[in-house]
């Protein structure tokens, strides 16, 4: 048994085996944490899920249901699967911008007039589709 | 849970036998049965087995209670996504979606931010006679691993009241109408910016089933502007 109870065993009033699987998740100085999760959960069914998991991920475990029951209790409707439809729009509307934006800098740009690049008289340019389009010609302004 | 969201014949105790959820849970499904609207006696069963494993019978009947009726199919729907997120990702749930999102939303608005400030450059500069500058390369949006902090999650407080659900069942479409009713300001919760669960994809959600759950999901709901009361859970489930 712990000399401090955790705040699940100190809930149901119970001792706390030094193996209780709740202990290193729900410290009793935080009771408020699992008295949330265990009104949308349960105290069973918390445990159930734990004894499921690798110790490794019960930590997140815990930190991801009790946000989940935080949402819940704030907003017993949706609860936090609300927040996806809502960023999925933030997520389109700033993908419009971005490409609105993306959109106006190669306006910009296709239309500033560029220097032309020095080249050589023999120096061939690339030709593409085995079309001459006269690119041997250095004075051919090809360049964009 | 399919496509009967309406007090059918096939529940409720009248003639048409048990619903869903009484079904699963073999017990007499009686005419006012909280359930019987919301878990059909064919595949509502199923459905309700996994809102039983993740939350519990008792549980989710106090949440529906405290519930208004109008309200109760969107809980429902709400609650079995979660619920079956849950079973295929016991680690985090439908979290691991709106983490990726809000991360892909985060990055989306710094490189927003960078190309914003860019196009004000290049305007400035266009208006002289000078050569423009090349682009310089955009900002690296890496994903890194880090300590999960739900603590930087949004809040639901930052959301319309009301929902076309079946945007969430069709993640790649744009939401369709909203009925947004209310609209509060953004608040988010401060603390350091924190990156996902890297690599981890949105949680993939089986299409199937879900089309199932959104056949029903495009009842829309009046915003309600104030929380219904709730009581205390504390019964084991």
């Amino acid at each position: 048994m712990t000399s401090t109870r955790c705040a699940v065993c100190k809930y149901f009033r119970r001792r706390c085996p030094s193996d209780c699987i709740f202990s290193p998740h729900f410290p009793p100085n935080n009771p408020q944490r699992f008295t949330c999760v265990h009104r949308i959960y349960g105290a069973s069914n918390i445990g159930k899920m734990l004894e499921e998991l690798p110790i490794e991920d019960r930590a997140i475990a815990v930190e991801t249901l009790y946000y989940e029951a935080k949402c819940r209790i704030q907003d017993p409707v949706y609860g936090c699967v609300g927040l996806i439809p809502w960023l999925q729009q933030e997520l389109n509307i700033a993908q419009s911008q971005l490409a609105k934006t993306r959109a106006e800098i190669a306006f910009l740009y296709a239309n500033v007039p560029v220097a032309k690049p020095i080249l050589g008289p023999t120096e061939p340019l690339v030709q593409q589709n085995d079309i001459d389009h006269g690119l041997d010609d250095p004075s051919n302004s090809w360049f964009c | 849970m399919s496509g009967n969201p309406s007090t059918s014949s096939t529940g409720g105790g009248g003639g048409g036998g048990p619903c869903g959820a009484c079904k699963f849970l073999r017990r007499k499904c009686v005419s006012e049965c909280i359930f019987a609207p919301y878990f059909d006696s064919e595949q509502g069963a199923a459905h309700f087995a996994a809102v039983h494993k993740v939350f519990g019978a008792s549980n989710v009947t106090k949440l529906l209670m405290h519930i208004p009726v109008n309200k109760r199919l969107d809980a429902v729907i709400t609650l079995s996504y979660e619920a079956q997120a849950r079973l295929r990702d016991p680690v985090y749930g439908c979290v691991a979606q709106i983490f990726a999102l809000q991360q892909q939303v985060a990055n989306l608005h710094t490189e927003l931010s960078y190309f914003r400030t860019h196009l004000a450059t290049l305007e400035a500069v266009t208006s002289s006679p000078q050569t423009p500058p090349p682009p310089p390369p955009p900002p690296q949006l890496h994903f890194t691993r880090a300590e999960l902090s739900t603590s930087d999650l949004p809040n639901t407080t930052c959301v319309p009241t009301a929902y076309d659900l079946s945007s969430l069942f069709e993640p790649t479409l744009k939401p369709s109408s909203w009925t947004m009713q209310q609209m509060r300001p953004h608040q988010f919760s401060s603390g350091s910016t924190i990156a996902p669960p890297t690599d981890m994809p949105p949680a993939q959600i089986d299409d199937v089933d879900l089309e199932e759950l959104g056949r029903f999901a495009t009842v829309p709901c009046s915003g309600v502007t104030s929380l219904p009361p709730h009581g205390k859970g504390d019964e084991i489930v």
